[in-house]
């Protein structure tokens, strides 16, 4: 930036910084090959997720229709994923099951972020006992293991995927307060704050358009990395026989089941299950690779 | 140190009172029907009045909290629904399976975890370095469902070298109990076929569940030592000449692993979560399993005394991280 001439007209001279800037992290993201690879599994998945309608090999298997004829079928031509106990092709619930992980990992963050955001900036603008209050019950939250809390709320609500995704996110909402709130509380203190509230800017404003801006970056990088590891809470419900219900194909209920059927019919297994390891680990070096471009300090 | 112990010891006691209040309003306050699961599909109102009445399920929520309460602090933690054997029981026999095979995983971790990265670090950049982290990015991303299962394919039904599942032989006799660990009760009454049993049914689970806790070890180790390494007082050292060892072990080491400390305390509470996968692929009787059941039907009594007990091994490790990181780093102070 020091370079930019300082002769140009303001707007124009944010105008050439900001493109600098953008330049520069697409760089820093393209340099890690790993973060790259991340982003393209990521959008292959998302794709495949949005086209599944359209590219389902046997579109009926989706709703339950049943095939015994064809049943346990190694992968080949005409189905290559093999087929389940039922006859079903695993290629077509393996897709149709990225709608379910995708549509319910994404939802359980965006959820987490609104309400444990907002509880956070509650405790960290506010302070005094309602600050106590909130941040002693995500500490309560935080000691039970998420895993075993989500499955005793989905039990509880019942089977079905907004069940469960309400369940996952009573989990996961506490650590964005917490990591909100300590962002909040911090950039409270800081001198651009107290000169605009010494100019008169109102707290909603204050908030809106000082504060929160400035915390966007480690909440991005969690939120990025929090996705991959929501898809993997939502297969392990489906993995114990909680949350989504047969005929929906679920990646983690399909290796539950295929587990009655290991070693012969081993495809019934190892699809699902990488298509779990792949969504993951996708958002996962996404996530890495989005923490080296905005927040260039904790590199390495 | 030792008012400090107890300090934070005696804390844990309000922070259970709270979860126990949260645990107990999510049972009792979410939709389901616990005493209809319990009484059968076919039960007349009159049974489900009576089920309900034997596990005062009938009286208003706070006047059961106080009852609960009350028994749990006469060792009383209810009686499940399902199995009619009072909760403390099923814990005493649940917890040392669970204990046993989060240990195990824990040890993997660190004994593992600790030299690689250590390993990683030192050799930064080269062709070990990146293997390592390429591949501990996929072991975190690896759900541990999935590798158990893959365990089990490779080497209990290929290979046939290890047990498919469970905690001991159906057809022998485990060892007599004295800790409840079949590891440790076998070596303590010297039967090392026992012994031999119990550890080859542990491999596979422990194995399961020690790759990602085995991954975060070894990259924080990694960075840590690689932040300890730029330090003024190693370019000191080094200038001095000091073999590289010797600053390696003795000046290092300390450092470094008193930062990957903290990590490996909370994995403590991550992995007794986790058992639940991995308890449920390889049939191994412990807490996750317990409370797997106990969820899918809606018996609470054991969710709840599941979820106190599991706390409380998680703020008593807790204490114990940050006893450990004085002992280890001299600038740390308790207060």
């Amino acid at each position: 930036m020091s370079q930019t001439d300082t002769t140009l007209p303001r707007a124009q001279l944010a105008r050439s910084a900001r493109a600098e800037a953008r330049a520069r992290a697409i760089y820093r993201f393209r340099q890690s090959w790993l973060s790259v690879i991340g982003l393209a599994i990521a959008v292959v998945l998302v794709a495949v997720a949005l086209l599944a309608p359209w590219i389902l090999p046997y579109p009926d298997d989706v709703t339950g229709a049943v095939n015994p004829a064809v049943a346990f079928q190694p992968p080949s031509a005409a189905h290559w994923f093999g087929t389940n106990s039922v006859g079903q092709d695993i290629l077509t619930l393996v897709i149709y099951g990225s709608r379910i992980s995708l549509l319910s990992g994404l939802t359980v963050i965006g959820l987490a972020l609104i309400i444990g955001g907002a509880l956070g900036v509650i405790a960290g603008w506010v302070g005094g006992w309602i600050d106590e209050v909130i941040m002693r019950i995500t500490d309560l939250l935080l000691t039970i293991p998420s895993l075993i809390l989500a499955m005793a709320v989905a039990a509880a609500l019942g089977t079905g995927i907004w069940n469960m995704i309400i369940a996952i996110t009573i989990t996961w909402w506490p650590t964005y307060a917490r990591l909100v709130r300590a962002e909040v509380a911090a950039k409270k203190q800081e001198q651009f704050v107290t000169a605009s509230r010494v100019l008169g800017v109102g707290p909603m404003r204050l908030i809106g358009r000082h504060v929160l801006p400035n915390i966007v970056t480690p909440v991005v990088v969690k939120a990025s990395l929090d996705v991959g590891f929501a898809i993997l809470l939502v297969a392990s419900l489906g993995f114990v026989g909680i949350g989504v219900k047969p005929p929906t194909p679920e990646w983690g209920t399909m290796l539950a089941e295929a587990r009655n059927y290991m070693p012969q019919y081993w495809w019934t297994a190892i699809f699902p299950g990488t298509a779990i390891f792949l969504a993951v680990l996708a958002f996962n070096l996404l996530g890495d690779g989005l923490r080296d471009v905005l927040d260039p300090r904790t590199r390495r | 140190m030792l008012w400090y112990v107890i300090r934070r010891l005696l804390l844990i006691i309000p922070t259970l009172l709270g979860l126990s209040v949260i645990v107990f309003a999510i049972a009792r306050l979410l939709p389901g029907d616990p005493v209809g699961l319990a009484a059968g599909p076919n039960a007349t109102p009159e049974v489900i009045a009576s089920v309900a009445a034997e596990f005062g399920l009938d009286k208003p929520i706070p006047v059961q909290y106080w009852t609960y309460l009350t028994g749990l602090l006469q060792g009383d933690w209810g009686v499940s629904l399902f199995t009619r054997r009072p909760v403390a029981a099923d814990l005493a026999e649940f917890v040392p399976a669970t204990l046993e095979l989060v240990i195990a995983a824990l040890l993997i971790a660190v004994v593992v975890g600790i030299p690689l990265g250590l390993l990683a670090a030192i050799r930064r950049d080269g062709i070990f370095d990146y293997l390592t982290r390429t591949v501990s990015l996929g072991a975190i991303a690896m759900p541990r469902f999935f590798l158990g299962l893959l365990l089990q394919l490779a080497f209990a039904m290929a290979l046939n070298w290890l047990p498919l599942s469970g905690r001991f032989p159906l057809i022998e006799f485990p060892p007599d109990r004295i800790t409840g660990f079949y590891t440790v009760d076998a070596l303590l009454i010297g039967d090392w076929h026992a012994f031999g049993l119990a550890l080859q049914h542990l491999a596979l689970p422990a194995l399961a569940l020690s790759l990602s806790p085995l991954a975060t070890i070894l990259r924080m180790m990694r960075a840590s030592t690689i932040e300890v390494l730029q330090q003024d007082y190693i370019l000191t050292e080094r200038a001095l000449g000091i073999p590289s060892w010797i600053i390696l072990f003795k000046y290092t080491l300390r450092n470094a692993v008193s930062a990957t400390l903290t990590v490996i305390g909370l994995y403590v509470s991550w992995l007794l979560g986790g058992t639940v996968l991995v308890e449920t692929i390889f049939d191994w009787p412990g807490l996750g399993l317990y409370s797997t059941q106990a969820i899918l039907g809606q018996d609470f009594m054991p969710v709840i005394g599941v979820t106190l007990v599991i706390a409380m091994i998680y703020l008593v490790t807790s204490v114990i991280v940050d006893i450990l990181q004085a002992v280890l780093n001299p600038k740390v102070r308790l207060q």
